[in-house]
């Protein structure tokens, strides 16, 4: 457990300070941003025309309301969090690259579902909004990465046959 | 571990959290009253120079510095100096979610668990307070004031990392770690692991 701990803390550091360089941030964080902004906006178009995607920003042509997907809302620090937590879990590499693209996908897929809720809730009433979008939607999608990886670690072979070499 | 243990914690996660958000938001000016506390000890001991005093009001915690504003627009105290608002309801939004896991266990004593569980947390909600307070001074209120504080550009770069990490991911990660290290019984029977044992000899 203490092994575990101190390579997740170990990890987590490393990837959120990588991730924090201006290499990181013109070469993924940017153009991940924009694809989310453009997913939302593609999703929110199937039943809402009114919608467009500049960039990073989601906004209705309807009422001129926009939200601005920034550090913190594009998902990446909580998927860093789960990825951290898969690659620290003592398991085999091919069921840890199992978690890590499940995971990744159902983290980004609430994200994209947290980005829409809050650019509506903005629309109807802007308290709500700040209220959901910094306190409880953070909260949130911390329970999703703690559930995922909950799930993942349920779905690991028994311990004994990860840390057993395989008998020939 | 029973079939529908881990839908039934959730539904009640889902329960506890809504009713924890509720009294965390009616109860955040004792909550953080520690954080103040501690906020005014870490400056009083490493800031000294910056920092004249550590106010609370509401859920808030106000710097007072001996900096001078280099704008109008900086919030100033009616000595003229800069004085910094950080809202801590942003960092401490941890809680109800600790709470609502905490609670949603059903173990025996989870109200002492919540209360150390919460203790623990305090350095960390510290961390990003000051590290905010730190991030206003020296980055946001412009080279005017940052000038005041006499941070070299590498100790910039430190305070910036710190802000960011104490921004994104303590408050959201701190109280996941806590709940895990406080419960790993409840995890091994939800799991079947975190406590892994040697062998037990066969007679």
């Amino acid at each position: 457990m203490l092994r575990f701990f101190a390579l997740f803390i170990l990890i987590q550091g490393l990837l959120f300070g990588l991730e924090l360089t201006p290499w990181a941030q013109h070469w993924f964080v940017m153009p991940w941003t924009g694809t989310l902004a453009r997913t939302s906006a593609g999703l929110v178009k199937l039943f809402d025309p009114s919608v467009l995607a500049q960039g990073n920003v989601l906004q209705s042509t309807r009422n001129g309301f926009a939200v601005s997907i920034e550090a913190g809302c594009n998902g990446i620090e909580a998927t860093i969090v789960l990825l951290a937590a898969i690659i620290a879990f003592p398991a085999p590499w091919k069921r840890r690259l199992l978690g890590v693209a499940l995971g990744v996908a159902a983290v980004q897929g609430l994200n994209i579902v947290r980005l829409i809720s809050l650019f509506y809730l903005g629309q109807w009433d802007l308290r709500i909004f700040e209220w959901a979008h910094l306190y409880v939607w953070q909260a949130l999608i911390m329970l999703d990465v703690l559930i995922v990886w909950l799930l993942w670690v349920r779905m690991l072979p028994a311990l004994s046959s990860v840390s057993e070499p395989a008998r020939a | 571990m029973r079939k529908g243990a881990l839908p039934r914690f959730l539904l009640l996660v889902f329960a506890w959290l809504f009713l924890s958000f509720i009294v965390w938001r009616v109860s955040a000016p004792f909550l953080v009253w520690p954080v103040t506390l501690l906020s005014h000890a870490f400056s009083a001991m490493f800031l000294s120079d910056l920092v004249n005093g550590v106010e609370q009001q509401g859920s808030a915690i106000i710097f007072l510095t001996s900096l001078r504003p280099a704008q109008a627009t900086t919030t100033i105290s009616a000595s003229g100096l800069l004085t910094v608002e950080v809202d801590t309801l942003i960092y401490t939004f941890g809680l109800p979610l600790l709470a609502a896991l905490t609670l949603a266990t059903r173990q025996p004593r989870s109200m002492r668990t919540l209360g150390l569980a919460y203790a623990v947390l305090l350095p960390l909600e510290t961390w990003s307070v000051v590290a905010q307070f730190l991030k206003d001074v020296a980055i946001t209120a412009g080279p005017g004031v940052a000038s005041q504080t006499g941070f070299s550009a590498w100790q910039r770069e430190v305070i910036a990392f710190a802000y960011q990490f104490g921004a994104l991911i303590l408050p959201t990660v701190g109280p996941a770690v806590v709940w895990v290290l406080a419960h790993r019984a409840f995890l091994e029977r939800l799991s079947g692991r975190f406590a892994p044992r040697p062998a037990s000899r066969q007679a």
